[in-house]
């Protein structure tokens, strides 16, 4: 009796001796807030900004005004495969980096948005937007303050 | 009970497969932040000490003139559901099918500001609905 009820359950936990899979998608290097905290606006002029950070990844017109956009974006995926059920969990977040110039190409404002590092491995029950997670992950990154 | 064995075998030869999948994108904009922006007080400095960069920014037409205005669109989701995957293969001809049930809304808001760079208005709503009549700057012709 004592052998059929261990073998049932082996068999009802067979299904969970599937696979696990994790992946990693990373779009553009994560921008550097330390580099981003130094411009100045009346002062620093869309040159400097290049300079410090490369082209951007989209350039808009806003009369003759201009805004430059620098983002990245990393993406974590976490899969685990019962044979016949999955559980999967994506959690994707991005830095984000808009500079405004106006007529004569000089700083106006700037906003950030430091996300790149909160990205987590997770399963879908799981909460990614814990403030204490969030607090944890932003302290290990240098120039990060919200 | 024969379609129960039907279906188990089904299943156990991996022809139909089922899923609980969530994504995320970004971080949610909560309402109380919106709530404290004042319509003709705040700026565009403050608004983006207040919820950081927006994911997109567009030229818009302000005032009787229709001068240049801009809006900043912030976008997240956080979306989870069921889906099935169903796989048929017989000799030289394979086949499959998969669905899911998680909802596909892409909540967002949307800040506008006029020439001076005041906030003229804000509003939240799905990505669809808030970027429906957005002025779209024409191609310049050969001749500009």
């Amino acid at each position: 009796m004592l052998r059929r009820r261990r073998r049932s359950l082996s068999l009802l936990l067979l299904p969970a001796l599937g696979a696990c899979a994790i992946a990693r998608q990373d779009t553009n290097e994560p921008l550097d807030p330390a580099v981003v905290a130094s411009f100045e606006p009346g002062r620093t002029t869309a040159r400097e900004v290049v300079e410090k950070l490369g082209a951007p990844t989209e350039v808009v017109q806003l009369g003759k005004r201009t805004a430059y956009r620098y983002d990245a974006t990393t993406a974590k995926t976490a899969v685990l495969f019962l044979l016949v059920f999955n559980l999967a969990n994506q959690d994707s977040r991005t830095d984000r980096v808009w500079l405004f110039f106006d007529e004569r190409d000089v700083l106006s404002h700037y906003g950030t948005w430091w996300g790149t590092h909160r990205a987590q491995y997770a399963m879908p029950w799981e909460d990614v937007h814990e403030p204490r997670d969030n607090e944890l992950r932003d302290a290990k990154r240098p120039g990060v303050l919200r | 009970m024969k379609s129960a064995w039907l279906a188990g075998c089904c299943c156990a030869a991996g022809c139909v497969t089922g899923s609980y999948e969530r994504g995320s994108v970004d971080e949610p904009i909560v309402d109380s932040r919106l709530a404290d922006l004042q319509v003709g007080t705040d700026d565009l400095g403050s608004c983006l000490r207040a919820l950081g960069a927006p994911h997109r920014v567009f030229e818009v037409a302000v005032g009787p003139d229709l001068e240049s205005g801009m809006a900043l669109l912030w976008v997240w989701r956080a979306e989870s559901g069921f889906g099935v995957q169903v796989s048929v293969s017989a000799r030289d001809l394979s086949a499959s099918w998969s669905g899911d049930f998680a909802g596909a809304d892409l909540p967002g808001c949307m800040l506008w500001f006029g020439t001076d760079l005041r906030l003229e208005g804000w509003r939240r709503g799905q990505l669809g609905e808030l970027l429906a009549g957005r002025r779209r700057r024409p191609a310049p012709s050969l001749g500009d």
